[in-house]
């Protein structure tokens, strides 16, 4: 079942790259959308039908090291989260993609792209996650590159190297997690064998380090984040709320993986590695918030943002403590939700003005209503005021730092967090202040409405529903977090 | 009860939504004449207005059954005032438990409510204050644009105001908080002229700051105390002198405290406490009018409730908190008299009066506090100050009702704020004179009038702690707090004398005010007589309530009084008018948002900024300087020719056959175009795309032997492990 789900958008995928152009625009669209969602409903059955304990071993690549697929709780948590975004971002592709050229190509990526995602969620060990990750590195290429200007040409080629350059890391972590580790299979708690890591855990500590900075290239982590503002406002909106909504994101799950299942929370609590990778953290959020801050381009600034939200998240992982965990967990599916969100609200608003630049967008709000309120209650989720989503996650992961207990930066670490938000407040706002209110003079002149299509709309709306009604009612994803926590912590703290 | 207290807070979000939809213009594309247009959208403005009083009116009925069904009303006679303020402590404990409802899982904690005295009181106040301001808003916004966006955030902030005063942890109020500060930015910004946007920015940065500190504030205190509740048993302070759980292991009190400062700042900003009442008196006069009363009446109240809370539960019983408020009230009282007094704008003195008034309330609480912190709790000197208080918190949101929209009847009118343009105005329009008077002998502590009861209270509060503590800046305290007193009385009757019996300089216009006669509707009219008429009702029933009528009381009054009376005649008649006009002394520079907040805030984002822009690039920086170092490009060895064999070959061709052409058959318009030229262009063009391809290929190039050499590294201590 785990390989029907993959295999259904890869071969379809494959097949709108390889096959026929298409006469009818109207028909591709169908393909896709029937694809799409065909795949999306193939990893809902996975979902329910496939038990935690099974794992399907594919074949071996050499002796003891197979292609292996395993679900567990984030890997169901992952796969939900990208088939939300991946169908919301699709729909809104029919509609937004219908003034960019070669779209055939750019479907056939997409869902190809959707196939690897998967993959990657379900990935049962380090090997097949490198394979899997090595892949989304190539084949989300392709979405970032699709407009062929020099600009995105650059950008791409930025993206890729930043991204081999990580792999690499993680390769020659790889490496050595094969010799000092009993398996390579995601276990909980760590596969580190004892007796052969017996006097040189400083070496595996900086291989543990090495891992977290490789992967941490997607993640768009201080100082290897620079390919992230460059390459996500290039690509088509739709792309970038994918990008920025859950592509980043396999770094964190790589991260995850690395620190809770191969390493083991225990391993690496309270040393330098830990330290220097809070700073690193700390370093991050401030700084992606403030070039957002500092930032005109809208899309640029969103990505700067992302840069800035992705690192909250890791900051709850890095914090190696229930109550941080849940945040983090809880903000991957916030911002996924949000960012994706935003991007698609960036890409209407490109779609109907042609305008890209912040202050250009004065009075955006008299034209496009809906759009607006849905990225004013996008924006407020993303500073963290309650009731929405942002909050709560903002709520436990400051919560969860400050419980932990760990000098300077239990403080610290929720201080940024809110100067961080600050300037989130600072950065996103301005855009449904003047959208809303450009004034006085502009009020007098009626501006004529012109909201986006409506396949446009819906994602946007519904997303942020979502955004609402998680932000009041979390409770479902909460336990549902709870119970990885159960199998990751010894002392599971409540609340 | 569960279900009646979510109905009071749900309720007036689902009348704002429904609001909304009924006002909005349903502009059928039949009807492209504008008269139609019109007709249309003043259908729909009915319709929305009589929504929008059916929801608070429902909502005000909603409260009062709450009110009833907790028996609140029959404790108004059993203990009097201190009735209202046992979630505070003190006798009124006695009276009653609250019943606190849960509303669990939501936004990853639980909210409950509770309705005990003063949680009751409050809803109530709120509910009164929104019909009256919303009543009044159907005259008073009747020209302004965009009524749809102003009621729809109106009701907004009523839900989220009743349910901050429910609210029965921290938690709770936060989120409803938060909501509040967002809906009600609106308001601010409402007529979207440029010194309101600024006022509005001004208002959403405070509250975004201090949401911000009060998060901090509350996470840190919950994780040391483990429980943000607010209601129920009061198990003395966190930190008090007298054991409490300050006796307990293993809570900080530095970060308790810290905690306690944080959120201070939070709820002193939203209060209007000196320094961060810069927002007030920008952010009134650009307001409509209901809505500055409703600012200054009902939002600045929130911050006092939670200073309150902060006080007297979360560090009763200690010294120093107590202090901390005492000096804060001291401060806020006086500042904001003195700003209101230099002021020549009617709502600018309002608001600063304002941040005068908050500065009373925080002195009784900062009293209570202090008496907080001795063995007997229940002093007399402690309900004193605390029920003062109350009742002036209570006293200062009903007479601000009333002066706002006295000030916004004049607004409506004249469309001017200044006081010489609006001097005389009031002559001759006896309704509009009782009602400000009202208003300004309620502020100003006359005895009959309602804060005469409350100031009386707050003093004899101080004096009770001087009894008990001899100390000369309790004197001092006591002399200020007389001075501000007198302070009011000047600019009220400033105020007062200017609008209603001075004639204004321009005689012309002193015969158009004389002459308009319809200055308000009748509705309007009822409302504020009914607002107005409750002052001195108010302030009778609790004089002899609170027996203030002796005396003492009656002195102090009289003091204050005489010394608004020695004010008024010298220094504002006599420096603070020029040529018969009022003056603007206090100059516009000095102001400490302009000169402080601002360069201060952007002197910060410019360090780091620059800190952060310098990180940013570091990655670029790295390869750019490899690039002009190690892997510098070698140095051309002689200038480029142009174009290739190729291009001269055909480019020349070309070129000949356009000179055959320009002397043949295009003489009169010869072509200029150098082909040989153009295409060695295009070649160059295309070379340059291929450089930069691959001058970013050595870059990933670079990186990617870093990658081979960890893995080379792994190799040669493969190979060292196995020899």
């Amino acid at each position: 079942m785990i390989l029907i789900s993959i295999l259904i958008p890869a071969l379809t995928g494959l097949f709108l790259l390889l096959g026929p152009e298409w006469k009818n625009r109207k028909m591709l669209c169908f393909f896709t959308a029937a694809a799409l969602l065909i795949s999306v409903a193939a990893v809902g059955v996975t979902l329910a039908l496939t038990k935690d304990s099974g794992a399907i071993a594919l074949f071996n690549l050499t002796k003891g090291l197979p292609i292996l697929f395993k679900i567990d709780g984030i890997s169901r948590f992952f796969a939900v989260m990208t088939g939300i975004v991946w169908t919301a971002a699709g729909i809104y592709s029919f509609a937004y993609m219908s003034h960019e050229q070669n779209e055939k190509h750019y479907y056939g990526f997409y869902l190809l792209s959707y196939a690897v995602l998967t993959g990657l969620d379900f990935s049962g060990n380090l090997i097949t996650f490198y394979l899997f990750y090595e892949l989304m590195s190539l084949l989300t290429l392709p979405l970032v590159l699709h407009s062929g200007t020099k600009e995105a040409i650059m950008a791409g080629l930025k993206y890729l190297f930043f991204s081999l350059a990580g792999a690499y890391l993680v390769l020659f972590g790889l490496f050595m997690l094969n010799r000092f580790g009993n398996t390579l299979t995601f276990t909980a708690g760590g596969v580190l064998d004892v007796s052969l890591i017996q006097g040189k855990e400083g070496l595996l500590l900086a291989v543990a380090f090495l891992m977290i900075l490789g992967f941490g290239v997607k993640a768009g982590m201080f100082p290897l984040h620079a390919w992230l503002p460059t390459a996500h406002p290039v690509a088509p909106a739709p792309a970038s709320g994918v990008l920025s909504g859950m592509i980043v994101k396999c770094g964190v799950l790589g991260i995850a993986r690395t620190v809770y299942y191969l390493f083991g929370a225990e391993f690496i609590r309270g040393s330098w590695v830990q330290q220097v990778w809070l700073i690193l953290l700390l370093i991050t959020v401030l700084l992606g918030s403030m070039m957002a801050y500092r930032e005109k381009v809208l899309k640029k600034r969103l990505a700067y943002s992302t840069v800035s939200q992705v690192s909250y998240i890791l900051f709850g992982l890095a914090m190696l403590q229930p109550a941080s965990f849940v945040g983090a967990f809880l903000h991957i599916g916030a911002h996924a939700l949000m960012k994706c969100g935003l991007f698609l609200v960036a890409g209407a608003i490109i779609y109907k003005t042609g305008k890209t630049k912040v202050e250009e967008l004065s009075g955006i709000g008299r034209q496009m209503p809906v759009t607006m309120v849905c990225y004013t209650l996008l924006s407020l989720s993303l500073i963290g005021i309650p009731p929405l989503a942002g909050f709560v996650s903002k709520w436990y992961l400051g919560m969860g730092s400050i419980r932990s207990g760990l000098w300077v930066f239990d403080i610290l670490g929720p201080a940024v967090l809110m100067i961080s938000a600050l300037l989130t407040a600072g950065y996103l706002l301005p855009l449904s202040i003047h959208g809303f209110l450009p004034g006085a003079e502009m009020a007098e002149h009626n501006v004529e409405k012109q909201e986006a299509p409506i396949l446009m709309l819906i994602p946007i709306l519904v997303l942020t529903v979502l955004i609402v009604v998680g932000g009041i009612f979390p409770n479902t994803a909460i336990e549902f977090i709870m119970n990885i926590v159960g199998t990751l912590f010894k002392e599971v703290v409540g609340g | 009860m569960k279900d009646y207290i979510l109905l009071a807070l749900l309720w007036p979000f689902a009348g704002a939504v429904l609001t909304w939809f009924v006002g909005r213009p349903w502009k059928s594309k039949a009807s492209e004449e504008q008269k139609q247009d019109k007709a249309v959208e003043i259908k729909a403005d009915v319709c929305r207005n009589i929504f929008a009083a059916a929801t608070v009116l429902v909502e005000l009925l909603i409260v009062l059954g709450l009110w009833f069904s907790n028996g609140l009303a029959d404790r108004l006679g059993l203990t009097g005032l201190s009735g209202f303020a046992e979630i505070f402590g003190g006798e009124g404990q006695k009276a009653g438990k609250a019943v606190i409802v849960y509303w669990q899982h939501v936004c990853g904690m639980e909210l409950s409510f509770a309705v005990d005295g003063f949680r009751g009181l409050y809803a109530l106040i709120t509910a009164f204050m929104w019909v009256i301001s919303t009543l009044f808003s159907f005259e008073y916004m009747a020209h302004y644009k965009n009524k749809n966006r102003y009621y729809f955030f109106l009701l907004l902030t009523l839900g989220a105001t009743v349910g901050i005063f429910l609210s029965a942890d921290f938690f709770t109020m936060f989120v409803f908080f938060e909501i509040m500060s967002m809906a009600s930015y609106v308001w601010v910004a409402q007529d979207e002229k440029k010194e309101s946007l600024r006022a509005a920015e001004t208002y959403l940065g405070i509250a975004v700051i201090g949401g911000l500190c009060i998060l901090m504030g509350m996470m840190l205190l919950f994780n040391e105390v483990g429980s943000l509740s607010t209601a129920g048993e009061i198990g003395g302070g966190l930190l008090g002198v007298s054991g409490g759980a300050s006796a307990q292991s293993g809570i900080q009190r530095g970060r308790v405290l810290a905690a306690g400062i944080l959120m201070l700042v939070g709820f002193g900003a939203k209060a209007g406490a000196v320094p961060l009442h810069i927002w007030l008196p920008k952010a009134h006069p650009v307001a409509p009018a209901p809505a500055s009363a409703l600012l200054s009446g009902v939002l600045t109240k929130t911050g006092v409730f939670g200073t309150m809370l902060l006080t007297l539960r979360v560090f009763f019983g200690n010294y120093n908190f107590g202090l901390l408020i005492f000096g804060l009230g001291i401060l806020t009282m006086v500042t904001g008299a003195v700003l209101a007094l230099f002021s020549v704008d009617l709502k600018r003195t309002l608001a600063c009066s304002s941040v005068s008034q908050i500065g009373f309330i925080f002195t009784g609480v900062g009293t209570a506090g202090l008496f907080s912190g001795s063995e007997s709790v229940a002093e007399e000197g402690y309900i004193m100050s605390l029920s003062g208080g109350i009742l002036h918190m209570v006293n200062h949101s009903l007479i601000k009702l009333v002066l706002f929209c006295a000030a916004g009847v004049v607004f409506m009118n004249l469309h001017q704020l200044n006081l010489n343009e609006i001097r005389g105005f009031g002559r001759k329009k006896p309704l509009l004179h009782a009602i400000f008077l009202a208003g300004a002998l309620g502020i100003a502590g006359v005895p009959l009038f309602n804060a005469y009861v409350s100031k009386s209270l707050l003093h004899e509060g101080i004096v009770h702690l001087q009894e008990k503590q001899p100390a000369l800046w309790l004197k001092a305290a006591e002399w200020i707090f007389i001075f501000s007193g007198g302070l009011t009385a000047a600019y009220m009757t400033k105020l007062y004398v200017s609008l209603f019996w001075e004639k204004n300089v321009d005689a012309d216009k002193q015969t158009a005010y004389d002459e308009k006669k319809r200055y308000m509707r009748p509705l309007s009219a009822v409302l504020l007589s009914i607002a107005a008429l409750l002052l001195p009702i108010l302030g009778v029933a609790a004089g002899i309530n609170e027996s203030v009528f002796n005396f003492e009381s009656l002195w102090g009054a009289l003091l204050s009084l005489l010394i608004g009376a020695f004010i008024y005649l010298l220094p504002v008649r006599c420096f603070l008018m020029k040529d018969g006009k009022y003056a603007e002394i206090w100059r516009p520079e000095w102001d400490l948002e302009d000169r402080v907040y601002r360069p201060l805030l952007h002197g910060l984002e410019l360090a780091l900024s620059t800190v952060c822009r310098f990180l940013d690039r570091l990655p670029d920086y790295l390869v750019v300087g490899l690039r002009k170092s190690v892997y510098k490009d070698s140095p051309l060895p002689h200038e480029l020719e142009e174009g290739n064999v190729l291009t001269h070959a055909v480019g020349g061709f070309l070129d000949w056959v356009k000179q055959v052409l320009n002397r043949t058959f295009r003489r009169k318009r010869p072509i200029e175009i150098s082909f040989e030229h153009k295409l060695a262009m295009l070649l160059e063009q295309a070379k340059e795309n291929n450089t930069l391809i691959g001058r970013s290929l050595s870059f990933g190039l670079l990186l990617f032997c870093i990658g081979l050499l960890m893995t080379l590294a792994y190799m040669l201590m493969i190979c060292m492990s196995t020899f």
